[in-house]
């Protein structure tokens, strides 16, 4: 794996978070690595019990494995503090499902240079599309909320495909209980960090199963909501 | 339900509510973590602002007076969050024990390296 500086570019680190993800992870990683050459990646095994490790070994990706089932935002955590490590430039955050389509992250790392952001949002609102349904109504209402506490609108807080910056890397590896979610994001934002948005599309996830299951987005929603209007003036 | 129940639910939520936002800003408590008792602070505090709704249920469940539905829903709170607890207990000491399984075997092969030459020589 070289983590090997090119010229005036920003090296620039995929973390794929991936939990029991056997069916997708090996075709979004070779997508992945056709369509953005220049990018590094790295995949977080998140203590999978399915073939998730033994594809990682088989195809000999760049991978990492937690021994056990930590959770989304300490298998990030992990890729951020590899990126920390590694000298990485900038870390995007990418799921193995399929859902995020690569070749859009060199526009990401664009927007990131010539706006000078902190984070870029890969966003589904910006293109003109939008969730629908109870997801688009729980992303909406996220929206309304990170608008009233920080006055900035995120057209798509809840799009998991964002691009942090050196600074952010450094952050979420050091700090207690930060996750790679909307309300961090708000959270960011009041701390100074610069957010963006560009256009993006997103396709449904191409197999597997998600890490939100319907039985917990309510906890998330109360989670999400509750951090946006209360935890985040006394972080 | 009597006036001096309501006003101390009020009161001794809100000093409860004063607590967990200390610790969250002390970072001793996860966000998430938090958010249960922040809403059973707030099922308390509506049971306190509208009694009607205790009284009413009260009547409904066959309860001799809305204070002790009160104190059965804090008590069914608390059974809730216990139960939550015995089972992340469950669930951490698990992946305490596969853990250090991991650490050992890691640790392992360079013991037994040494063993084995130990009693080639």
């Amino acid at each position: 794996m070289g983590a090997t500086g090119r010229g005036g570019t920003p090296r620039v680190i995929a973390i794929v978070p991936a939990y029991n993800e056997q069916e997708c992870l090996a075709r979004t990683i070779g997508e992945l690595v056709s369509t953005c050459p220049d990018i590094d990646y790295l995949v977080v095994n998140d203590g999978s019990s399915d073939d998730t490790p033994k594809i990682c070994d088989e195809l000999r990706l760049n991978h990492i494995d937690l021994p056990v089932n930590c959770g989304l935002s300490a298998a990030f955590g992990a890729g951020m503090r590899y990126a920390l490590e590694h000298g990485y430039d900038a870390a995007v955050q990418f799921d193995s499902d399929g859902q995020h389509v690569p070749s859009y992250i060199p526009s990401m790392v664009q927007a990131m240079a010539e706006r000078d952001a902190d984070i870029v949002i890969a966003s589904r609102v910006v293109a003109g599309g939008s969730a629908v349904g109870l997801r688009g109504f729980g992303a909406k209402l996220i929206t309304l909320l990170i608008r009233l506490t920080t006055g900035q609108v995120i057209g798509d807080p809840t799009s998991g495909m964002r691009l942090y910056s050196r600074s952010m890397i450094e952050r979420f590896s050091r700090s207690f209980d930060l996750s790679p979610e909307p309300d961090t994001i708000a959270y960011l934002i009041r701390r100074g960090a610069k957010v963006v948005e560009v256009p993006t599309v997103m396709r449904d996830r191409q197999g597997g199963t998600s890490y939100l299951r319907l039985s917990s987005s309510l906890s998330y929603m109360a989670r999400t909501c509750l951090s946006l209007l209360l935890f985040q003036w006394f972080r | 339900m009597p006036l001096t129940l309501r006003i101390s639910l009020v009161v001794g939520t809100l000093l409860a509510l004063a607590l967990v936002l200390r610790r969250i800003s002390k970072r001793k408590i996860r966000v998430a973590d938090a958010v249960y008792w922040v809403v059973s602070m707030l099922v308390l505090v509506l049971l306190a602002l509208f009694p009607g709704v205790a009284i009413l249920v009260s009547g409904w469940l066959g309860f001799l007076s809305p204070s002790n539905f009160v104190f059965v829903t804090i008590i069914a709170l608390m059974l809730l969050k216990l139960f939550g607890l015995a089972s992340d207990v469950s669930r951490l000491t698990d992946k305490v024990e596969r853990l250090s399984q991991e650490i050992a075997l890691m640790n392992g092969d360079a013991g037994e390296g040494q063993g084995r030459q130990g009693e080639r020589s």
